[in-house]
């Protein structure tokens, strides 16, 4: 009797034993290959840039996160607004998790809008999670005759914009091309404060494509005194504080046009986004997930953030995963609909 | 309220002299000074990668430290430009030009000593302006819109007309390639690729670091391997008496000093206007300015003040709009406002009022770093100005290596060494064939602001804005530029009685212009598939390229050889002929210098940078330079020694992928 009772002990304890040992091993495993060893960042940008700061604040904090506590060192590798990285990340990089990497928030789309140079298949990478998910405004100056999206039915309004492919010239021409509003984007300004300078001098009436946190840490003052009307949020989600502005996708007037929408503006949920290549053992990339989940909570990367005055908004690779995955399953209809407001140029 | 900024500039100086303060400037003054020694590497690099450091600093000693890397970086790039042609940023490419021919006339003390002071006043004077200019500095922005903006720029543009010598024709000609290769890669108003070749290097344009170092240090390096002789030649080195020469130069010419360096710093002001095109203007500046010109780029000490007081007072101007209005004057202004914002600073008005006491410390930090910056080098120059004895054989090989390292800098690519050597093999026929180099580095840099500004100025008021007061002066400025030199040039030629010949004489002179007409057609032809925006301001740029180079080949081939000949041999740079060469053995050693280079290149792909560098070196000094192997040996084992510690340690480079290591992934980390 307590012969079988002591095997059936001894059993349970092998039983145990056996189910755990492959996670102790493995567990094992990660920090033996990651102890000692470099963990590349690789920034998509030269020096000095949001991505650059947000990616360099990270690299301080995420190495004592990753089992075996490797160092992680920032790289700069730029190259046609970061497609570069994209394609080496995919195609090139070694995929046994010691190398990482950030670029465009648009990216993961960008299959699906032009697909010029993409070498990827956005779904495959191995993704880690998002810094911040974005809410941006667009704004007019208090002097601008425009004071809600209703005017721009018949009014005009004058944005300025930093270039093709970014956010302040996507932005404006999307939504006059979705929304028929009468936006007329001017684009060409070197950077997002030359915009702000030139709507101070009455060159521009606003800005459209303006992150919500950078309009708090840099021009809370205008804010104060009343010099911006904000028009509308392009989000995919409200930001706590604007809950009187629209969100831009409550003027969808149709199923397929919120799904080109979501589409477009699905980068402002990966805003910095981290991933590695594609093909990272499970494992691997389980526990660069759970050390970027740790960072994010890491009471020295928060204080540390808040001296950069970087907002975090921190977004899982299991999320990105699933939006990626719904974005992808979007109607042709819907796909159409969005590549055509992207590129449509409107002047 | 003057009473009271004077207190603030007051307590503002007192705060800053406090010793550990003033340790932490010295700091960064010894880190800006050492990145300026070395080609490719500028403020930017320094400034972003010590940033963390200065997280639990307060903000005074912060921006002490980054303000003390950003300002002195162009004091010390003055060494490599005046030893070796090689700009230490792009910011020294002018004082090459007279600085070098000194340096091989055994004056590169003298050299020194001019640089060093000019450097030091002109950063004093774009200090002091941009203090004394605080009070007004906001209304003066705001009233300087796109159109003005763009105005400045084309008058920027028109010094290509001075930089041209007497040899106006391929100066356009020059310029209209600057501004086509500026135009390459993704259009900024449509995102079509312009001339990018399916490549994705070009997606981006093309680097600035390696076009010029290509432009200007390869052509000097390639001449000093053909002349075969230490860079002093026999001439007896000038040390402390050189010096002193030099530094009373430089305060004779006070008034010069004073001009560019206010230039200079009204010109950093300008977003997009960087210093790569400072020293340029400047020294256009003095070269239409100052009295008997004829002895510029070859040894005239002008050159070189004017140059160096610009390139000082450059930071001072390119903080204005950042302070002002947080658009940050320069790229490393742009991550000194990332800085701004960690001290839970907010450029604009307030920092002009609430917070004038710190905007005050930084202009005493900049017209410390200066005095600081200045006098080391004038304590270091001694030694330095001795290396201009050193053995050629030893020094070429380290000097090629550190640029090979710097071009690589630009975008950290392959793309990058392709361009350094094919802007270096290009920039030396030029060299040699007599046509000025400026102007197509003006165009590199002015190219994009220029298209930018227009497209705004035209998009938002069409042509109502050429009536602007400013608008209409600047062009009015740039165009006067322009023409008088033109016309000056054609009367002295109809004086001389310039006689078409009806036998028409071909030269390599004309093969060169025919080349580049080719080359330009080629480059019209394939806009057409792009999109009316994209192609309008290429093809207005292209077009007139073209016209001046069919015209100067023109004269080239039909109009009388001392006519002709006058307007070649008569650019104000000297060619790098040497008397007693003949043309066999120049071609001879310069194809042996460019297969140097090219070997280099292949044998990088194939082991990584690193790797070439030492076999480089090894090859180089042993084989070309004929000295000991131990020797040899030494010199490759220490600068391989030195590169990786300080680009893959320090900076943490990614390295590119070579064959040896695609093929081995063993020997990777062995392989950078």
């Amino acid at each position: 009797m307590s012969g079988t009772r002591n095997s059936a002990v001894a059993a349970s304890a092998l039983l145990v034993i056996a189910l755990f040992a492959p996670l102790l091993l493995k567990a094992d495993a990660v920090s033996d290959f990651y102890a000692g060893r470099q963990v590349r960042l690789l920034i998509g940008y030269s020096a000095g840039g949001g991505y650059d700061t947000y990616a360099r604040l990270l690299a301080r904090h995420l190495g004592k996160h990753i089992p075996g506590n490797p160092t992680v060192v920032p790289q700069n590798m730029p190259g046609a607004g970061s497609l570069t990285l994209a394609n080496f990340l995919y195609n090139v990089a070694p995929k046994d998790g010691s190398v990482i990497g950030t670029f465009a928030r648009g990216m993961a789309m960008e299959p699906l809008l032009s697909g010029e140079g993409t070498r990827f298949d956005a779904s495959q990478f191995s993704w880690i999670g998002s810094l911040n998910n974005e809410v941006s405004v667009c704004v007019s100056w208090h002097t601008s005759d425009v004071k809600s999206m209703q005017d721009l039915e018949t009014m005009e309004l004058i944005v300025g914009g930093t270039g093709s492919g970014s956010d302040t010239d996507t932005f404006p021409i999307v939504i006059s091309n979705l929304l028929a509003a009468n936006i007329k984007l001017i684009s060409g300004y070197p950077g997002g404060n030359d915009i702000l300078l030139a709507m101070e001098r009455g060159e521009v009436d606003g800005r459209c494509g303006w992150s919500w946190s950078t309009v708090l840490s840099r021009n809370a003052d205008w804010l104060a005194e009343g010099k911006l009307n904000i028009l509308v949020q392009v989000a995919l989600q409200k930001h706590p504080d604007l809950a009187d502005v629209p969100l831009i996708t409550e003027f969808a007037d149709s199923e397929d046009e919120l799904m080109a929408m979501e589409l477009i503006f699905a980068r402002q949920v990966m805003g910095r986004p981290y991933l590695a290549p594609p093909g990272v053992s499970a494992e691997r990339h389980e526990a660069l997930r759970r050390a970027f989940d740790a960072t994010t909570r890491d009471p020295e990367f928060l204080a540390d953030a808040e001296r950069l005055q970087l907002e975090l908004n921190p977004v899982s690779g299991e999320e990105i995963d699933a939006l990626i995955t719904r974005i992808y399953a979007a109607s042709d209809n819907a796909i159409r609909l969005a590549s055509d407001a992207i590129i449509g140029i409107n002047r | 309220m003057e009473v009271s900024a004077l207190e603030l500039a007051a307590s503002a100086l007192g705060i800053m002299l406090d010793p550990s303060r003033l340790m932490v400037l010295a700091a960064g003054v010894l880190v800006g000074l050492t990145i300026g020694v070395i080609p490719g590497l500028g403020g930017i690099v320094g400034i972003a990668l010590l940033i963390p450091f200065t997280f639990e600093m307060d903000a005074y000693t912060a921006f002490a430290f980054l303000i003390g890397i950003g300002a002195v970086t162009t004091t010390s790039d003055t060494v490599p430009a005046v030893l070796f042609g090689v700009p230490g940023t792009t910011g020294s490419a002018a004082t090459i030009l007279d600085g070098h021919p000194l340096a091989k006339q055994g004056q590169a003390g003298r050299a020194f000593g001019a640089a060093y002071t000019a450097s030091l006043l002109g950063g004093l004077g774009g200090a002091v302006l941009l203090a004394v200019s605080i009070p007004v500095l906001r209304p003066v922005i705001l009233y300087l819109g796109s159109p003005e903006l763009l105005a400045i720029c084309v008058f920027g543009m028109s010094m290509v007309a001075v930089l041209s010598g007497k040899a106006p024709l391929r100066g356009m000609v020059a310029g209209g390639l600057g501004l086509m290769v500026a135009m390459v890669g993704s259009d900024p108003q449509t995102g079509t690729m312009r001339w990018t070749f399916d490549t994705f290097y070009l997606w981006d344009g093309l680097p600035l670091v390696p076009i010029a170092l290509g432009l200007f240090a390869l052509p000097e390096l390639a001449d000093l391997a053909i002349a075969r002789r230490s860079i002093g030649g026999n001439a007896r080195v000038d040390t402390r008496s050189g010096q002193l020469q030099g530094i009373r130069d430089t305060l004779e010419h006070w008034w010069l000093v004073l001009r560019c360096s206010w230039l200079g710093a009204s010109l950093g002001a300008v977003p997009g206007m960087g210093a790569a095109v400072i020293d340029w203007l400047a020294y256009g500046h003095a070269l239409k300015t100052e009295k008997g010109t004829e002895r510029f780029g070859e040894g005239d000490i002008r050159g070189v003040i004017a140059s160096e007081s610009s390139n000082n007072a450059k930071e001072g101007g390119a903080l204005v709009p950042t302070l002002a209005f947080g658009v940050p004057g320069s790229a490393s202004m742009a991550i000194l406002l990332g800085a701004f914002t960690m001290h839970g600073l907010v450029p604009g008005p307030r920092m002009l009022s609430d917070n004038l006491e710190i905007t005050y410390s930084i202009v005493w930090s900049l017209a410390l770093a200066n005095v600081l910056g200045a006098g080391l080098c004038l304590a270091l120059s001694n030694q330095l100005a001795r290396v201009a004895t050193i053995r050629m054989g030893l020094l070429l090989p380290v000097v090629l290596a550190v640029m090979f390292l710097g071009a690589f800098q630009g975008s950290r690519q392959w793309g990058d060494l392709h361009v350094l050597l094919g802007f270096g093999l290009f920039g030396w026929v030029m060299k040699r064939q007599g046509w000025p180099r400026p102007p197509l580095i003006l165009g590199v840099v002015l190219g994009d602001i220029v298209e930018r500004y227009l497209f705004i100025s035209v998009g938002r008021y069409e042509w109502a804005w050429l009536s602007r007061p400013l608008v209409i002066l600047f062009f009015s400025l740039a165009l006067l530029g322009l023409v008088t030199p033109m016309l000056r040039n054609l009367r002295a030629a109809v004086g001389e009685g310039a006689r078409l010949r009806w036998q028409p004489r071909l030269s390599p002179a004309a093969l060169f212009t025919f080349l580049i007409g080719a080359m330009l057609t080629a480059s019209i032809v394939v806009t057409s598939q792009w999109n009316f925006e994209a192609r309008i301001v290429p093809l207005a740029v292209g077009y007139t390229a073209l016209a001046c180079a069919i015209l100067s080949l023109f004269n080239e081939i039909f109009l009388r050889p001392e006519t002709a000949g006058a307007e070649a041999a008569a650019t104000m740079e000297g060619t790098g002929e040497e008397p007693g060469q003949d043309l066999r053995t120049v071609l001879k050693r310069a194809v042996e210098f460019f297969a140097w280079c090219g070997g280099y290149l292949l044998l990088a792909r194939v082991t990584g940078m690193l790797a070439a560098i030492f076999v480089l070196i090894l090859l180089c000094v042993r084989i070309w330079g004929r000295e000991k192997l131990t020797l040899a040996l030494v010199l490759a084992v220490g600068m391989t020694a030195f590169s990786w510690l300080l680009f893959d340690r320090l900076l943490a480079i990614p390295w590119p992928q070579n064959l040896l290591g695609e093929a081995f992934p063993a020997l990777r980390p062995f392989l950078r």
